[in-house]
């Protein structure tokens, strides 16, 4: 058997995962490695897209699924690091104007504070553009789960984003 | 339900881009851990066709190391025997091939032999019947009384 094109999985969906993963690790290393291993894994198990209908959000599926096992088999040492990493990584492009630059530091921190799985629900509703629907069943909760997540999730960031939101 | 302009300002911002020396690297290592799936298995198959050649060679020499010519002598013998056996084998059916059917005249002289040797088989045949059945063993008391008198 050929096996799925990997070049073109790679070329269609490699940004989109790499955005969520760095969401999620806040490290660029463990999102290169998390990243490498989904497409490791997808060559060497080449009926793993059979049937599959939504790539996307499979591919999505399985790089949540590695970036929580990551998670859970950090120590405390490592989520301290993690915390540090927070302040340097963040999952946005630079900005030219500062006070841009300043919203997306601190948006990226109040991110970063969240919850893994209301980050992961906040990142598929603002940059990946998928419903809840879509959410729920690309990670395999329900819809009203999704949504209190997304809404929890947002209402957090408003807060801590408030004084400068409303100063631009 | 319509995002708000909070929503909407967190829409617009830019995600970093994912560093493009990556794709190479990625589908490198993505490629050569598709290429090594067949020769890992391939691998595998080897290594367990070399450890069941070991163990049987393994076996075989602790049975046969007491007298390894003797061993090898009457192997040696039996190969001898299953050549002859299979080229005499081979021989028989050629011959019936090769050789011709029989003339008529000689069809009718085996009948006419046959034919006489049946007849001259036949009163025998009667004559050993008749004996079997007239034969009535008698009882041994009375063989002893006439070995007596």
């Amino acid at each position: 058997m050929r096996g799925p094109d990997l070049r073109r999985l790679y070329d269609e969906h490699a940004q989109a995962l790499y955005a969520f993963l760095l969401n999620l690790t806040r490290d660029e290393a463990d999102t290169r490695d998390l990243l490498q291993d989904i497409f490791i894994k997808l060559a060497r198990d080449p009926e793993l897209l059979d049937g599959v209908r939504d790539e996307r959000a499979f591919l999505i599926r399985l790089a949540h699924n590695a970036a929580i096992d990551l998670t859970r088999r950090r120590s405390t040492r490592d989520k301290t690091r993690d915390r540090f990493a927070a302040e340097i990584i963040s999952p946005f492009a630079s900005a030219g104007d500062p006070d841009e630059q300043t919203f997306r530091a601190a948006l990226a921190g109040a991110l970063a504070e969240l919850p893994p799985e209301q980050r992961a629900v906040v990142h598929l509703k603002l940059w990946e553009g998928l419903t809840f629907e879509e959410i729920a069943h690309t990670l395999d909760i329900p819809a009203n789960t999704a949504a209190s997540r997304y809404r929890y999730g947002l209402d957090k960031l408003r807060e801590q984003l408030r004084p400068i939101y409303e100063e631009l | 339900m319509k995002p708000d302009n909070f929503e909407q300002k967190l829409q617009r911002q830019p995600l970093r881009q994912i560093p493009g020396e990556w794709r190479e690297e990625i589908l490198v290592a993505a490629d050569v851990n598709r290429r090594n799936r067949p020769v890992r298995e391939f691998t595998f198959a080897a290594t367990t066709f070399r450890r069941l050649l070991s163990t049987l060679n393994h076996q075989l020499s602790t049975l046969l190391w007491p007298h390894p010519k003797a061993w090898a002598g009457l192997a040696a013998i039996w190969i001898l025997i299953f050549a002859v056996d299979f080229s005499l084998r081979d021989k028989t059916p050629v011959m019936a091939e090769k050789s011709a059917p029989p003339s008529p005249e000689v069809i009718v002289e085996l009948r006419q032999q046959q034919r006489m040797l049946a007849e001259l088989i036949g009163p025998r045949d009667e004559h050993d019947a008749d004996r079997s059945k007239s034969f009535v063993p008698q009882p041994r008391s009375e063989r002893a009384e006439i070995v007596a008198v």
